[in-house]
């Protein structure tokens, strides 16, 4: 049996100290976690603002709402806030340092102060990135291909990049931080088999972090080299190869966008077996594809260039590890519905959005295996049948995940219960704007519909007018969890400290939680993580 | 559990050599990812390099051997001198830790003076890369890039020897105000890990900037 | 586990190793041997950066999680490394132009 003693105590960490500087100097994981909540939601409707303005130019085939150099502004803008200043972020820095210590028994993360400063750089970075928005914007779209943002591009591309390069630091602090944590932190007996599968993943998710945003830091530096010293390394009039800038920014995106997914897939991994009332299949299955996900997503950047210059042997081998690093995946998926299978499930919202996620990012894998295809590539490489690639991934996976994880955990760190009905009614609304949203684009993209153009010719405007309406329904489904999330914090009813009747250490404290989450350490005596079998008894009572 | 945190044993830890031990993975991960910082432009220098083998030890034909390796011997010298502080901080030696400390700054002082003094050689020289350049031989766009590599690497590597006196600094105000025991002295290690690591970074810069040109 | 540390003597051969070593790649790059000359100076430096960090920075002393760590960073460098040069190796190999 787990056994932790929590302190019922009327103080936990919202109100044991008052006052803003109680909260801008804390080093408390939770109020962190918080703070980080505050910015990402910030930046997620900044750029789901861009995408909107986007989607209403796209109502017509030609240019009726903003001029082409604005749009190019929009998608650019849209990709980098969304990219460095929401999803890399989102669950890890919100959810993660939330739970982390909590669910390894810990008291706090390895170096608190680190996380404090972690939040203040991303704050900073995130201000020069805005800064670089007002004062123009930039237009080369998120990947910043060369020679266009080095020479000919007359944005505030550096500015971007400085903006970029110093949210970097923040992430590295971030990663740093867990991996310190979940080696040497756990509580005795909490063997590294006895650990959540979310920790596992964002514990992979962390390393893949540490060992690529550094590569992008470097190529930033290059990029503001070459454009402030008129140096041409990427210039091939000097001799220079712009594909190396796609080689040197891939090696980093492309296991960026892993870092988007691992994270939604620890959540995941967490919803599944509550909402099932089983333990996860598979268990150590799960655990190493996070870890051969993390090593995979490394061998595979070549396969943004097929059609860039890069050599064909060089494009069968990136094309084949493609092909692995969606096995691990694939794992996961089949794990997770083996767990569903004969489970006694609840649909609460939680739960719609794990479903969502794996229908949604079942999808997304598959035709990214479409795109791993050399063949295919070559008529599919920037045509809108990429983007609804990457946004099923990205938003029908990691942004539904995110929400899932956040109703979830939301009694735990708020001590309140959110409204069930509207919750599971805003996840509907979400699914159903996401699906027009999106599919209607893997058609365009499949007619050849270019990404990045703002006209296009007549015969798409059909489904360019669909996927307008669906963004707009998804947007109010997003609107929606924002409001009745702020109402339920104030009046949402109590939450004991379990409702979910869940097994994971962080459901052992009162919700919500004591500054030090737990009075004693935790000793683990539990020989597995999800044993609701064993544990039907104790949850009962919980 | 301690009941009130302390240096060696902050609220979050049980025992110091936990927090050792955390502290340890943290500055190790960190290092990796400096591996990787340095790594792309390793990376990119190669593609280069392979590209243009005649251009490139043209350029490093241009370096200063001697300056250069009389410099690489006074790096590699600092990181000793470091070790020294490093053991007498095991030691609880503190009078030998300071000086030791400073010793360290000292040459690394001597480092960089030297190396500025090379970057202004250059300067003279017409080899800055940009609006400077001057060079008349064939390759001259390929030597220019070979330039732009030399200025960007050692250069960053220079910005981490400059952030690296910061640490000792304060590693040495510390030190002097009687902080580091035989018990408690992480940071001294760690900031000595730091050092040694950029020293590290030097011995392949100087492999691959001095070298290739020195033979016909 | 207890802090590693070496005596002053190990660590002032280790320095006496380095200093060797660098004379010694500087020496051999005066002397032209074709594609071999990349090969040793690079193997010399990798060489005397093993001993900064085995003996210089005790990794060789350490916990096995900071030995993978070390490993693992070496090992990430070479994939970056081996997989771009694998692009640039295998350029012109078909007689198709740009392939």
């Amino acid at each position: 049996m787990i056994e932790a003693v929590a302190a019922k105590t009327q103080k936990n960490y919202l109100n044991e100290k008052q006052g803003i500087l109680s909260w801008l100097l804390t080093t408390d994981h939770k109020r962190i976690a918080i703070l980080y909540t505050f910015s990402i939601t910030a930046f997620f409707f900044v750029g789901g603002f861009f995408a909107l303005m986007m989607r209403l130019e796209l109502l017509s085939p030609h240019n009726w709402l903003v001029g082409v150099d604005t749009y190019n502004k929009l998608f650019t803008m849209h990709g980098i806030i969304m990219v460095w200043f929401f999803l890399i972020p989102s669950i890890p820095n919100t959810l993660g340092n939330f739970l982390i210590p909590m669910m390894v028994g810990a008291k706090d993360l390895a170096f608190p102060k680190l996380n404090l400063l972690s939040w203040y750089v991303f704050m900073l970075g995130g201000t020069v990135t805005v800064y670089a928005l007002f004062r123009g914007g930039i237009d080369t779209g998120w990947t910043f291909y060369t020679p266009f943002s080095t020479t000919y591009s007359t944005t505030y591309v550096v500015a971007a990049a400085v903006g970029i390069f110093i949210a970097g630091f923040s992430t590295i602090m971030t990663s740093l931080n867990f991996i310190a944590t979940v080696h040497r932190m756990r509580a005795p007996g909490l063997t590294w088999f006895r650990l959540p599968i979310f920790i596992w993943s964002m514990y992979a998710n962390s390393v893949v972090l540490v060992l690529n945003t550094p590569v992008l830091a470097i190529t930033l530096i290059m990029l503001a080299v070459e454009r402030i010293a008129g140096v041409g390394i990427f210039d091939p009039a000097l001799g220079g190869d712009p594909v190396l800038f796609q080689h040197m920014f891939w090696f980093y995106s492309h296991p960026a966008v892993y870092t988007m997914v691992l994270p939604g897939m620890a959540v995941v991994s967490e919803l599944i077996p509550v909402f099932s009332r089983k333990p996860l299949f598979g268990y150590k299955a799960v655990a190493f594809s996070s870890v051969a996900i993390a090593v995979l997503s490394f061998l595979v950047w070549g396969h943004h260039m097929f059609v860039a210059g890069e050599s064909v042997y060089s494009a069968l081998a990136f094309s084949f590890f493609s092909f692995c690093v969606a096995v691990p995946s694939a794992i996961k998926v089949f794990n997770w519905t083996a767990t569903v299978y004969k489970g006694s499930v609840s649909w609460d919202t939680p739960m719609l959005y794990a479903i969502g996620f794996i229908g949604l990012f079942t999808i997304g894998g598959m035709t990214g295996l479409m795109v791993a295809v050399l063949g295919l590539d070559v008529h599919l490489h920037d045509t809108y049948f990429v983007i609804a690639h990457f946004h099923y991934i990205m938003v029908g996976g990691t942004v539904m995940a995110f929400l899932g994880g956040v109703h979830y955990w939301w009694p735990k760190v708020s001590g309140k219960m959110y409204p069930e009905g509207l919750a599971r009614v805003s996840a509907v609304v979400v699914f159903v704007g996401f699906n027009l949203t999106f599919f209607p684009q893997l058609i365009l993209g499949y007619l050849g519909m270019p990404r990045r153009y703002s006209a296009y010719p007549e015969e798409f405007q059909m489904l360019h007018v669909l996927s307008t309406a669906g963004a707009t329904i998804l947007g109010l489904g997003y609107v929606m969890p924002l409001c009745y999330l702020i109402w339920a914090w104030h009046y949402g009813s109590d939450a004991g400290p379990n409702p979910w009747r869940a097994t994971g250490l962080e459901w052992k404290s009162s919700s919500p939680p004591p500054m030090h989450n737990f009075e004693v350490t935790p000793v683990v005596t539990a020989k597995l993580p999800y044993d609701y079998e064993a544990m039907k008894e104790e949850l009962q009572l919980a | 559990m301690p009941e009130s945190a302390t240096l060696a044993c902050r609220e979050q830890f049980r025992t110091p050599g936990q927090q050792r031990e955390t502290a340890s993975i943290g500055m190790w991960v960190f290092l990796a990812n400096e591996v990787m910082m340095f790594g792309g432009l390793f990376v990119a220098y190669t593609v280069y390099r392979a590209s243009h083998p005649e251009a490139f030890a043209a350029g490093s034909a241009d370096m200063n051997i001697l300056l250069g390796s009389i410099n690489t011997a006074i790096l590699l010298t600092s990181s000793l001198t470091l070790a020294f502080a490093e053991h007498s901080a095991q030691a609880g030696n503190q009078r030998l830790l300071g000086l030791f400390l400073i010793l360290t700054m000292l040459i690394g002082l001597v480092f960089l003076g030297f190396k500025f003094t090379e970057y202004y050689q250059h300067f003279q020289e017409h080899k800055a890369p940009g609006i400077w350049f001057n060079d008349s031989s064939p390759y001259a766009a390929s030597i220019q890039m070979f330039f732009v590599f030399y200025y960007v690497m050692t250069g960053l590597h220079a910005v981490h020897m400059i952030i690296g006196l910061g640490i000792l600094s304060v590693l040495l105000f510390r030190a002097v105000l009687g902080t580091f025991t035989a018990e408690y002295h992480t940071p001294i290690m760690f900031g000595g890990l730091y050092w040694h690591f950029v020293d590290i970074i030097w011995i392949f810069l100087y492999a691959i900037f001095y070298l290739p040109g020195l033979h016909k | 586990m207890k802090e590693p540390a070496l005596s002053r003597k190990q660590y002032t051969f280790a320095w006496l190793g380095l200093l060797g070593l660098t004379l010694l790649n500087t020496l051999i790059a005066f002397v032209n041997l074709g594609v071999w000359n990349t090969v040793i100076e690079i193997g010399i430096a990798t060489i005397m950066a093993s001993l900064v960090a085995g003996f210089l920075m005790h990794a060789l002393y350490e916990t096995k999680v900071v030995r993978i760590v070390v490993a693992g960073g070496v090992i990430w460098f070479l994939i970056f490394m081996t997989l771009t040069l694998g692009d640039y190796m295998t350029r012109g190999w078909l007689p198709f132009p740009g392939k």
